[in-house]
């Protein structure tokens, strides 16, 4: 669906033109049919990543495709893309009803006033359908965005930052609509900060990190258990034994980690010590723990087999 | 927008003790005067459609929800300009209509002039527009309307015109000899807004067409179309070699 390839982005800023470097080398692909999530922190080169995948930005080097075709400014592959922006740049003197109608009639074929009506009431925006975008709050705007991708069934859809300034109510509700299009065969390419919203939602994930992908994987594959390491929590006055780490204690309670080959040593240790062992599990790991672990902890790039032979 | 409706109501006021004269010719020049003040407003106008019809966008950066849909920019681009024209007809023909019934109603005949003159205003705001819009889409709006109001045909004229008379008057400098053939070439190809003022100019004055006038209105409208069209072109490259982010 998308496939870029060694993408070099340089900006030239400030008065003396000094170069940025936005993307260095960003290889990523994107299959068909993938809820594909982009994280990495401030500046790392998601948003710039995105603008290529649209055409809005212009490679310095490298390739992109997308459907198979490099992506250039009005082109008929954007028939089956929308895109909803990080930035809220519109049309600020439509009324929240033109806008939406404005944004679905450059599709090039007519909107029935039906489908209009219908998504802005999905989204709880028919009441304010007369009022000036200049004057939505931006929560408002968001969900005019979110109206303008819904309204035509599009295979490929783009979200920068989607729930941003979204309350949490339509954040669940959005969270519920993007899960129907996936179901419907739709491929969603997110970027966003809330690593837990892209948990719920992605099936695969890169890290992007000073402009280059560090990380792309499964979800699944990115956050399967660490079998090295088991995580228990008991109950204990006393001391407890050197090869636990990460240890805490709240009260009595305590939360340690065990390196594998020191379990059978722990469980002689409880049994003998009279320790109330309340819960002891191969330790899971969260994509918040992933992405620090990555990004904090300069492991070596994670590409899947997959992706290493589309290369 | 208000600073020129502004302009226009106070300048509007200067006509009103006019309109009360009995005489015939006063009126006649009362209307022709009012005629002519409506243009300026339109050509400013048109001026102002040129500048901020693509440069607003640009500013805001909306672009990107129109160019990642289906809509390539060439398409925008000319609906843009087309919406700008439109407007600037609509107006004209108001202007038109107005100057229309102000003769009936002084009892003056209509004469073909008018429709000369707000046609060629017309003409001359398409192709103001479009050069505006080449200007806005590349620099800053106000570097722009700096650069359409100082560096014009008429400045580059006056240059010429002073460099010959400085070579006539025995000054035979090289580099006065340079500046006489850049501001003839730079004259010959900044846009005019009226480029065929000297031989209309009697209608302006009279607002009686000859016969053999009407071909300057044609004249006027290819020169403009071919300007628009110049422009368009390289307004586009411009807005395709923008980043839109």
């Amino acid at each position: 669906m998308i496939r870029a390839e060694n993408v070099h982005v340089n900006f030239r800023r400030g008065p003396f033109r000094r170069q940025i470097q936005a993307l260095r080398g960003l290889s990523l692909e994107v299959r068909d049919g993938d809820f594909f999530a982009l994280v990495g922190q401030n500046g790392a080169g998601k948003s710039t990543a995105m603008y290529c995948f649209l055409g809005l930005l212009k490679p310095t080097s490298g390739s992109v495709e997308v459907m198979g075709l490099v992506p250039d400014l009005g082109r008929a592959v954007y028939s089956s893309v929308a895109y909803l922006p990080e930035e809220p740049h519109y049309h600020l003197y439509l009324t929240v009803e033109e806008a939406t109608r404005y944004y679905a009639s450059l599709y090039g074929h007519r909107v029935p006033e039906k489908a209009i009506h219908q998504t802005l009431e999905q989204l709880g925006l028919a009441e304010f359908k007369n009022l000036r975008l200049s004057k939505c709050s931006k929560g408002m705007k968001q969900k005019v965005g979110i109206a303008q991708c819904l309204i035509h069934e599009t295979q490929l859809l783009f979200l920068d930052e989607p729930t941003r300034g979204l309350d949490p109510i339509a954040v669940r509700e959005f969270r519920e609509t993007l899960r129907e299009i996936h179901k419907r065969g739709a491929t969603i390419v997110m970027n966003s900060h809330v690593l837990s919203e892209i948990e719920m939602l992605a099936n695969r994930v890169a890290i992007i990190e000073a402009g280059r992908v560090v990380a792309q994987d499964d979800l699944s594959s990115l956050l399967a258990p660490d079998r090295g390491l088991y995580s228990v929590t008991f109950e204990a006055n006393g001391s407890v034994p050197d090869y636990l780490s990460a240890v805490e204690r709240q009260g009595t309670v305590v939360t340690a980690q065990i390196p594998q080959d020191k379990l059978y040593d722990f469980m002689e240790f409880s049994r003998a010590s009279g320790l109330a062992l309340r819960e002891c599990s191969l330790k899971k790991t969260s994509l918040e723990d992933k992405f620090f672990h990555i990004v904090r902890g300069g492991q070596e790039p994670v590409i899947s087999a997959e992706s290493e032979r589309a290369k | 927008m208000a600073f020129l409706l502004l302009f226009a109501v106070l300048t509007g006021l200067e006509f009103v003790p006019q309109l009360f004269v009995p005489s015939g010719v006063q009126k006649f020049n009362t209307l022709r005067d009012i005629l002519g003040t409506l243009n300026f407003f339109l050509l400013l106008f048109a001026a102002g459609l040129g500048l901020f019809i693509i440069s607003a966008h640009l500013r805001n950066r909306s672009l990107k929800m129109v160019f990642t849909k289906p809509c390539p920019p060439y398409v925008w681009l000319g609906s843009a300009f087309l919406s700008a024209v439109i407007v600037a007809l609509l107006l004209d023909l108001i202007v038109l209509g107005g100057m229309t019934a102000l003769s009936l109603f002084w009892h003056l005949p209509v004469r073909t002039g008018l429709l000369f003159v707000s046609a060629d205003t017309f003409i001359a705001s398409i192709g103001l527009a479009a050069y505006l819009m080449l200007l806005a889409t590349v620099l800053h709006p106000a570097i722009a309307a700096i650069l359409a109001i100082i560096f014009n045909a008429d400045m580059f004229y006056d240059g010429f015109v002073w460099a010959q008379s400085a070579i006539r008057a025995g000054n035979h400098s090289a580099g006065l000899r340079v500046l006489d053939r850049a501001f003839h070439f730079l004259y010959l190809a900044a846009p005019i807004l009226h480029p065929f003022s000297r031989q209309t100019e009697n209608i302006y004055v009279s607002l009686r067409v000859m016969h053999d006038e009407w071909k300057y209105l044609l004249f006027s409208l290819g020169y403009s179309l071919a300007l628009s069209a110049f422009c368009y072109l390289i307004a586009l490259s411009a807005l395709q070699r923008k980043r839109h982010i």
